[in-house]
């Protein structure tokens, strides 16, 4: 493939000074800055766009010598993903990644590594699955394997991506939870357009980010065996544990983003952010780069007058039915913005739309649902697209009842 | 500042001669402890307690699934004293490279204090010339300090006996039964997956071993583990519930194969790039091994008569005396003019007592 160099690479060291440091920075290369503060000992890559360019700059800061780690090129997917299942179960942090299709080839391993509890990472930037071929971004693939037991937010800045990686890393790793981490990005929207990114200080790092330390590593000084063989009747227990370690990620997540920041000084929602929600009566709910788009369409029309908000989701695995019930209650319509495809689902449409249903189906008031395919194929979403869903959860609001479950936007009057 | 990564490096047994009496003194640990459910007589078993009795304690062994995942370690029981992972089977080379990574940079970087383990994965040759061949391939290329050992019982035994490209030709097995239209069972003949490893992997330690040569096997395994960089062993090691044989015959079959010409052991070792051929001191027509087994039971004389072309191939390949009456036994008729006729009725028969 061609090989794309971000403008400003990898020539960031870590701070020696206490002062921060700002650089401007791509998605991909926040990613990699986020794996070299979080001292990754093995970093596994198979080339695919557009996360290619995460594992190219950690590869040239291996090269410098800013990292030491082990770089392992793999033959595929499947044996990338298996390489860093290795390195994490040997007591390694690993760090691999992937997008579109590749999530897909090596799909064996998610719910392998997430049952033997390996807390590694993986970074995405999204892409669309084939056919056919299509570099653009579409949240389909880290989304097909979202009940595979990992963690898995979005980041919709350069900024967040490396905050992200860390939060995360410290997260998986905590033995409460003991879970590999999908960190996802927009492809292009967010992998490959600069943003200012903080760099902290090593100190800073160190003392959020404490060693990985796997309670029950492949060690000779403490042999255990992993994965034997079971019968039917002990299955269910284990399911059960990992069923549980995912809930009890919800409590860890909140405890971590608070320290985070306390330490780092940036403060993120627990796992909803909320956009001039309070007094709204509707509600885009959304993921990822287009809710940058999102507010400044948000912002136009509460000065028309609409009362309209965004809820953007920071995690979607586990998924906080609490924080939707609470912040999305109270409103009269929601219009659930996908970027990814789930063919012949409930709605026809895509996967958001089906959690947050679900979510919001135990309350006695809540507000009608409808869904929105839209930046679909990695198309961007312009504001006047924003403008039209709008008009379609107004028209739900003054109706009492939706149209349809799934509006595919460009596609309808 | 990095820390030396120190590594093992352990004897070799001596070996005198290669008949079948001599019995040097053996570590008396075995890291592959008794209490795991393979059927008697189980190749594979006995070759992978020989692995671990060379390769000591500090050592970590990885298995991709096959036969000696869920055989050794059903329901929730193993039967290993050092640590061990089940990998999907197509990960063995994979997740090896993944231990062996962590390893090199935990030592490095002082976050692990230690020797560098042995690092042994056991593939099937399902797993390891099939579905996991790439990843095998990988490991090798990237030069990862580990040990990869295709246990070959020459079929997908665990999955209830399917063939696997080493499923030799004629080889009955559910995916290849004989029937009217195809006579021979199965028509393809096996993948030289050692061959393939050594050729295309030039700086690895590659070797073939039988089980039944046991400190060949044994020395081996320490051979390529002493060895700083990738190393690859595929050992012949019977299956009773697939071959169809008489249980104690495992490790007399491990000579057979290799006294008729079928299986080439040989090392090739990296810095000097030349294979060392063992030659048996003795040489059977291949007859002889067929008919010790079930799933040649079916076999017809021009079948037979290829098996024989093919291991006289195979003798003069490593420069071997190939006698006259095995030329002879190229012809299909020759079988019938030694009382032979349908020659796998030997082996019919021993189907049927089983």
């Amino acid at each position: 493939m061609s090989v794309t160099i971000d403008p400003v690479k990898t020539d960031v060291k870590p701070a020696e000074s206490s002062a921060p440091k700002t650089v401007r920075i791509s998605g991909c290369t926040a990613a990699a800055l986020g794996a070299k503060f979080a001292d990754v000992d093995v970093v596994t890559a198979y080339p695919i766009r557009p996360y290619t360019a995460i594992m190219m700059a950690l590869a040239q800061m291996i090269a410098d010598g800013e990292l030491d780690a082990e770089y392992i090129h793999s033959d595929g997917e499947h044996s990338q993903f298996s390489i860093a299942l290795g390195a994490g179960s040997a007591g390694a942090r690993a760090y691999t990644g992937s997008s579109g299709v590749g999530v897909t080839y090596g799909y064996e391993l998610f719910s392998f590594i997430s049952g033997a509890r390996i807390p590694l990472q993986m970074a995405i930037a999204d892409r669309t699955l084939d056919p056919p071929g299509d570099f653009g971004s579409e949240h389909t693939d880290a989304l097909c394997t979202r009940d595979m037991g990992w963690l898995m937010g979005w980041a919709a800045t350069p900024q967040e991506v490396f905050d992200k990686t860390l939060i995360a890393y410290r997260i998986g790793e905590d033995h409460r939870v003991l879970l590999p981490q999908m960190v996802c990005q927009d492809g292009y929207f967010v992998s490959h357009i600069s943003g200012e990114v903080e760099l902290p200080d090593a100190e800073q790092v160190k003392a959020f980010l404490p060693p990985y330390k796997l309670p029950f590593a492949l060690d000779t000084k403490t042999p255990v065996s992993h994965g034997a063989q079971i019968m039917p009747e002990q299955g269910p227990p284990l399911q059960l544990l990992r069923a549980k370690a995912m809930e009890d990620a919800v409590p860890v997540i909140r405890e971590v983003t608070d320290l985070f920041g306390d330490i780092f000084g940036r403060r993120y929602a627990h796992f909803i952010e909320g956009y001039r929600l309070e007094d709204a009566e509707i509600a885009f709910f959304i993921q990822g780069a287009h809710a940058t788009t999102a507010k400044s369409a948000v912002d136009h029309l509460r000065e028309k007058g609409v009362k309209i908000g965004i809820a953007r989701l920071l995690w979607f695995r586990p998924f906080p039915t609490e924080d939707a019930q609470k912040l999305l209650g109270h409103l009269k319509a929601v219009g659930v913005v996908e970027t990814n495809l789930g063919l012949g689902g409930a709605t026809s449409g895509g996967a958001l739309a089906l959690d947050l249903s679900t979510a919001l189906y135990p309350l006695t008031e809540r507000p009608l649902l409808t869904s929105f395919m839209a930046g679909m194929g990695g198309e961007a979403v312009p504001t006047h697209e924003f403008y039209w869903m709008a008009e379609k959860l107004q028209k739900v609001v003054r109706d009492g009842r939706i149209e349809k479950l799934a509006h595919w936007v460009g596609f309808e009057e | 500042m990095a820390v030396e990564v120190k590594r093992q490096n352990l004897p070799l047994f001596p070996i005198e001669d290669r008949s079948r009496w001599w019995n040097p003194d053996l570590p008396e640990g075995d890291p592959f402890a008794p209490g795991h459910r393979t059927c008697a007589g189980c190749g594979p078993a006995t070759e992978y307690r020989l692995h671990l009795k060379a390769a000591g304690d500090n050592t970590i062994t990885i298995g991709p699934t096959g036969c000696m995942y869920v055989a050794n370690s059903s329901y929730m029981c193993t039967p290993y004293t050092i640590p061990w992972a089940h990998t999907p089977i197509a990960s063995g080379g994979s997740f090896a490279s993944g231990v062996a990574a962590g390893y090199e940079a935990m030592i490095r970087k002082g976050k692990y204090k230690g020797e560098y383990p042995n690092i042994i994965c056991m593939s099937g040759d399902g797993s390891a010339s099939d579905i996991g061949l790439g990843p095998v391939s990988g490991m090798l290329y990237r030069r990862h300090d580990a040990l990869l050992v295709c246990y070959d019982n020459e079929q997908y035994a665990n999955t209830g006996i399917q063939t696997s490209p080493t499923t030799p030709y004629g080889g009955m097995t559910t995916f290849t039964p004989p029937g009217p239209k195809i006579p021979e069972g199965k028509k393809l003949w096996p993948k030289e997956l050692a061959k393939m490893m050594a050729e295309g992997h030039p700086w690895a330690y590659v070797a073939t071993a039988t089980v039944g040569y046991p400190l060949d096997v044994m020395n081996k395994t320490r051979k390529g583990l002493n060895y700083q960089g990738p190393a690859f062993m595929q050992v012949y090691a019977p299956c009773q519930k697939g071959f169809v044989y008489q249980t104690p015959l495992t490790v007399e079959l491990g000579k057979m194969v290799v006294e008729c010409g079928l299986f080439l052991v040989w090392e090739r070792e990296p810095d000097t790039g030349k294979y060392d051929y063992f030659v048996p001191d003795q040489q059977h027509l291949v007859v002889e091994y067929l008919k010790l087994q079930g799933r040649f039971g079916h076999l017809q004389s021009e079948h037979i008569a290829k098996i024989q072309a093919h291991a006289n191939r195979k003798w003069e390949s490593i420069g071997a005396d190939v006698p006259p009456e095995f030329r002879d036994a190229e012809d299909p008729a020759y079988y019938a003019k030694h009382g032979l006729g349908k020659a796998g009725a030997t082996a019919t028969a021993t189907a049927k007592a089983w």
